[in-house]
């Protein structure tokens, strides 16, 4: 569905080398902080910025070949753009019917209903929570084979939150051959939602998993100086230094369960599992 | 397009207070001033530039790097914004000809045919403001737009004077010859302009497009 190889992008203080793949049925997440480089990724392969190196493929074509007629299978939504906010949603209703040849008006106007969005009232004066569902409304309604979702859920509230990962999942389950990439840097959201989940810091990913897995064969070892002396590393990926001892990242779980019964092995969440990943050392 | 056409025509629904003050000093200065030509070109040239506040309105907030994931390019959207422009500066300059030609029925000041040479000569200077001001707007956006207005104005004065200048250290009285050329004449100069200007135009457009597809957002 999406493809990227060793895109690059170079700016005075940051530097982007990124490869990702987002297959068809799936939902990926790309985390990071802020700055790790998500936007700049996005926008990428939006076409909004020229890419240094690298290739990037949508549909199996390569982006500098994507049509308008291609771009009506992508929805998407840009964390700090958007409709200007001097329309209303009765403004936007013609142009997106005449912009995209398979918008459901019907689902469009059901949904906005559903979140009680005012139709008159100007985008600008819409909390911040109705502008991020306005937002994903828009992606979601005219027929996308794919979603490319830039900070979907960033300020809202935990409701808000929800009632938008629920449009989400709504609209994956209307067929199970579309796709979403989503980013964000609140975890929790991800981890309900996507099959894998790509890590990224400081330009690079460090990391791809899928989630189950990452729940399942993830854990923190908590361990004293000579615990951590006799452990066998080869399936730790990263260690830090601790009041205690040690604290270290395994992706084999059950190996250290099985073989050291007297290590605290804790259930990792993906938060613990982002900060092991960047400020731990590398065995 | 006519997505772009019509998010425009939502946005310009901002300014209709602004468009009805434009239209209310057009009539007033129709009806009170004998120059009619000024109130012709006023409209003019006035109307055909809102198509610059809604690239205005495109910019804030960063709005065009939605707009650009829109399933349109950037030359459609260029395309789009001249096409706006001619859409608009075309409406007013009939507007603003039926509006001064009803008020000239009444006051009789000039013989329709001089109300429409007029207005044919206002032509090329609504399609040359509008290829200069365009490629403005999008390299530079609003604030530094707004100062692209002023220089540009002050260039056409300026080379206006100098023409002058130039004509009368000739001893070539331009106003004298303007004044007696035959109406044939004045049909060609017209004919010659509106084609001039609509190369520069033509020109201008390709200028725009080259400016958007090199831009970042």
């Amino acid at each position: 569905m999406l493809k990227i190889e060793h895109l690059q992008k170079h700016y005075d203080h940051f530097s982007l080398d990124c490869s990702l793949e987002i297959k068809e049925g799936c939902i990926t997440g790309l985390i990071g902080q802020n700055g790790a480089g998500k936007s700049t990724t996005f926008k990428a392969l939006l076409g909004l910025i020229s890419m240094d190196g690298g290739n990037i493929s949508i549909f199996e074509k390569d982006i500098h070949d994507i049509t308008d007629q291609d771009k009506e299978d992508i929805g998407v939504v840009l964390s700090d753009s958007g409709f200007s906010g001097y329309l209303t949603i009765q403004d936007i209703l013609p142009i997106l019917r005449n912009l995209y040849k398979r918008f459901d008006e019907t689902l469009f106007l059901k949904q906005v209903h559903r979140f009680q969005l005012p139709l008159d009232k100007k985008i600008k004066d819409f909390s911040t929570g109705m502008k991020a569902k306005l937002k994903v409304l828009v992606a979601c309604t005219h027929n996308a084979r794919l979603l490319i979702l830039d900070e979907p859920t960033a300020g809202l509230d935990v409701i808000a939150r929800d009632e938008l990962l629920e449009i989400l999942r709504e609209y994956m389950e209307a067929d199970e051959t579309r796709s979403i990439l989503i980013s964000s840097h609140i975890s929790s959201d991800l981890e309900s939602l996507c099959d894998d989940i790509y890590m990224i810091h400081e330009g690079k990913i460090i990391m791809h998993e899928e989630t189950d897995v990452l729940l399942s064969d993830y854990a923190l070892l908590k361990l004293d100086e000579d615990q951590f002396e006799k452990l066998d590393q080869q399936y730790i990926l990263r260690f830090k230094k601790e009041s205690y001892g040690y604290s270290a990242l395994t992706n084999q779980k059950q190996f250290y369960i099985e073989n050291y019964p007297s290590i605290v092995i804790e259930k990792s969440t993906i938060d613990e599992i982002i900060t092991m990943m960047v400020r731990g050392k590398e065995k | 397009m006519k997505g772009l056409l019509i998010k425009d025509f939502k946005l310009m629904k901002e300014q209709k207070n602004f468009l009805l003050i434009i239209l209310i000093i057009t009539i007033g200065m129709s009806l009170f001033t004998n120059d009619l030509s000024f109130a012709l070109g006023f409209l003019t040239f006035i109307v055909s530039l809102f198509s610059l506040s809604t690239i205005s309105y495109d910019e804030f907030d960063n709005g065009n790097a939605f707009l650009f994931t829109l399933p349109i390019t950037r030359s459609k959207y260029v395309i789009e914004k001249y096409y706006l422009s001619m859409i608009l500066g075309i409406g007013s300059w009939i507007l603003s000809i039926c509006i001064i030609s009803i008020v000239n029925i009444f006051r009789n000041l000039l013989p329709f045919s001089d109300v429409l040479m007029t207005a044919l000569f206002i032509l090329p200077f609504m399609l040359l403001i509008q290829a200069i001001m365009i490629p403005f707007q999008l390299k530079f956006g609003g604030e530094k737009g707004r100062i692209a207005i002023i220089a540009s104005i002050g260039a056409l004065l300026l080379s206006g004077i100098v023409l002058v200048k130039i004509a009368s250290f000739f001893n070539i009285d331009i106003i004298f010859i303007l004044n007696h050329l035959p109406v044939v004449s004045m049909g060609m100069l017209v004919s010659i302009l509106i084609i001039v200007a609509g190369m520069l135009w033509f020109i201008s457009l390709k200028i725009s497009m080259s400016i958007m597809n090199k831009k970042e957002f």
